[in-house]
């Protein structure tokens, strides 16, 4: 049973919640990363690295870190990690740390990372908190690999940096640009509202309580309407 | 009171831990993220000089420098890769060049141009092990003189300039900035400006005569010497102050050639100096003018040479009075390096020049210039008889 438990909260992250198609999280990178399939593996590789490391972190140092400064503590936990992951990165990988540019130490930001600390680190065991981190880390990384192939194969007619020769001339490059990674992204996100039939987890879900307004929120989390999720982006 | 203690020691906890892996990963990694960007600096570097080991971007007074130069790096071995902007065909030409501590070429590399065949980007490799007095004799790109010459002109002043980087002195003055110094030593009222005397008398042992344009007087070349004579004065020189008597016992008459018959039609002067030379002006059709009469090409105008001659037929001087030959190519008919050589000449032998490399048509046009000189001297001397 414990196994079980522990396969859902890894696999939920893939398609159930995935963070960027069912949780709209970390929208910015998604769309500024999914031009080429490179860039795109290579931010989603790093985002898994930090949020395991920090998930770990937090979940380790949940007992301890006061609940009034929970969020300082998670930033600075995230932005540290983000910023031995950018190290590591210019100094292993010049050519990714070239390609991923700003979005590399912007990964602090992404709400991801923050949201699981705050939704799911803080409050289970190290070995769950690394396996959330991982499923997560990986959905992150399979939405963009997703996004990127269909905007770089349709988009530039080339997979990885590798030509397709016989679809150089009816590549779309509209979908290599901003809008048309906002369509690509809008298509993707029914399409797995239709493949998860639409049961994405509710707003509920998701610690309300734990938001330093849930008190002052006038409208009351707990019974939301309908099923959309929370939203956030940095 | 207690509480708030606590968090605040918790947040700076965790800020301490998380610096301490910051600077542990920034231990490792730095050195490098050093080394890489070292690298990719130097991959630029190293293309002209393979065998650099370290490279050091050096500051240096323009002045000092050949103009050209627009930065240096200095390799750990002494030697210099030294970028240059120029002038080919269109400006923007520029250059990267290494050169080892022996002054040899170690590479060379067109970084940008506008050339219109653009060969030049491959010409660096030309010099590859060449010393400044080899420069010259590498083959030139066919059919772009002026990209060759502003390259080997690049190649010889990145050599300049790393001697004097070295601590060497390497004259940079152009030829015409030397001759100016030259001449303004031996004649310091002369005030800066000189013009190349049109010589119509037999005069032995001077290589060139300028006059000073305020009048102040004259400065005799003799091989390297050059000997100021003030208007009036004389000089202790023998070869000098004889040619100076000469020259300022000189006078000159105007023919009348419409007594004369059969003369030349492209002559357009003639004078006689009262020792008997002739002073001739005469039209050269150069590209101006393609093939003479018969198609009249860009600029339409003649090139007019200057020449005097001995009556026994000996060209004593020549000089370019006008032309408006192609910029940068035939426009080389106006240096004294060209038509110089036509001093001494007679009509058996001025054909025996080195030709305008690139410019056919201007060498031509000017040699069947000396030609109609020579008939029109006939002419001339046949009336006198």
């Amino acid at each position: 049973m414990m196994k079980n438990n522990n396969l859902s909260v890894l696999l939920k992250g893939l398609i159930k919640e995935n963070p960027v198609f069912v949780l709209i999280l970390g929208t910015c990178p998604t769309l500024a990363t999914t031009t080429n399939v490179t860039g795109a593996f290579g931010m989603g590789i790093a985002a898994l690295v930090v949020l395991v490391c920090s998930n770990i972190l937090i979940s380790l140092l949940r007992k301890i870190i006061p609940d009034s400064v929970r969020i300082p503590c998670y930033i600075v936990v995230i932005a540290g990690f983000v910023t031995i992951v950018q190290m590591v990165v210019h100094a292993f990988f010049p050519s990714l740390y070239d390609m991923l540019g700003v979005y590399l130490p912007l990964i602090t930001v992404n709400c991801i990372i923050l949201g699981r600390a705050e939704m799911f680190a803080s409050k289970n065991t190290v070995g769950k908190s690394a396996l959330d981190g991982i499923g997560m880390g990986l959905g992150f990384t399979l939405a963009l690999l997703a996004m990127s192939t269909i905007r770089e194969v349709f988009g530039a007619a080339s997979f990885a940096g590798v030509a397709i020769p016989f679809l150089e001339p009816y590549k779309i490059e509209f979908l290599t640009k901003a809008p048309g990674g906002m369509l690509v992204f809008g298509c993707m996100i029914a399409l797995v509202y239709i493949i998860t039939k639409g049961k994405a987890p509710k707003k509920t879900s998701f610690s309300c309580a734990a938001c330093p307004n849930a008190a002052n929120c006038l409208t009351g989390c707990s019974d939301a309407p309908d099923a959309e999720t929370e939203k956030g982006d940095a | 009171m207690k509480k708030s203690v606590l968090s605040t020691l918790t947040l700076v906890g965790i800020c301490a831990v998380m610096a301490i892996l910051l600077a542990l990963t920034n231990f490792i990694t730095a050195p490098i993220i050093k080394q890489n960007q070292e690298a990719a600096a130097n991959k630029a570097l190293l293309e002209v000089m393979p065998n650099g080991e370290k490279f050091e971007k050096v500051e240096f007074d323009a002045e000092t420098l050949p103009k050209t130069v627009t930065e240096v790096y200095k390799e750990k071995n002494g030697g210099y890769v030294i970028t240059l902007t120029t002038t080919g065909y269109n400006s923007g030409l520029v250059i990267m060049c290494g050169i080892n501590a022996d002054g040899t070429v170690s590479g060379a590399v067109c970084l940008a141009s506008q050339e219109t065949l653009g060969k030049e980007k491959t010409y660096g490799d030309e010099f590859v092990g060449k010393k400044s007095a080899e420069v010259d004799a590498t083959d030139t790109i066919s059919g772009a003189t002026k990209t060759t010459t502003a390259y080997r002109n690049a190649i010889k002043d990145a050599i300049n300039a790393s001697i004097i980087l070295g601590g060497g002195t390497v004259d940079i003055r152009s030829e015409e900035e030397i001759l100016l110094d030259n001449l303004l030593a031996a004649l310091p009222a002369g005030e800066g400006k000189f013009t190349n005397l049109f010589i119509a008398e037999v005069i032995s042992g001077i290589d060139a005569v300028y006059t000073a344009d305020n009048g102040t007087g004259s400065v005799y070349v003799i091989g390297d010497e050059f000997y100021g004579v003030p208007t009036g004065g004389t000089s202790d020189n023998e070869n000098v102050a004889a040619a100076h008597a000469v020259l300022s016992a000189s006078t000159v008459e105007d023919i009348d050639l419409s007594a004369f018959e059969g003369l030349p039609k492209r002559l357009v002067s003639a004078k006689v100096t009262a020792t008997g030379n002739y002073i001739l002006e005469v039209e050269g059709a150069g590209f101006g003018i393609m093939n003479d009469e018969e198609y009249i090409h860009s600029s339409g105008e003649y090139i007019i040479v200057r020449v005097s001659i001995t009556p026994d037929g000996k060209i004593i001087d020549t000089l370019t009075v006008y032309q408006a030959e192609s910029e940068g190519i035939g426009d080389a008919c106006a240096k004294e390096s060209f038509y110089g050589q036509f001093d001494g000449k007679t009509e058996e032998t001025y054909k025996d020049i080195d030709a305008i490399s690139g410019a056919t048509y201007t060498t031509n046009g000017y040699l069947k210039a000396i030609e109609n000189a020579f008939a029109a001297l006939k002419v001339l001397k046949g009336g006198n008889e």
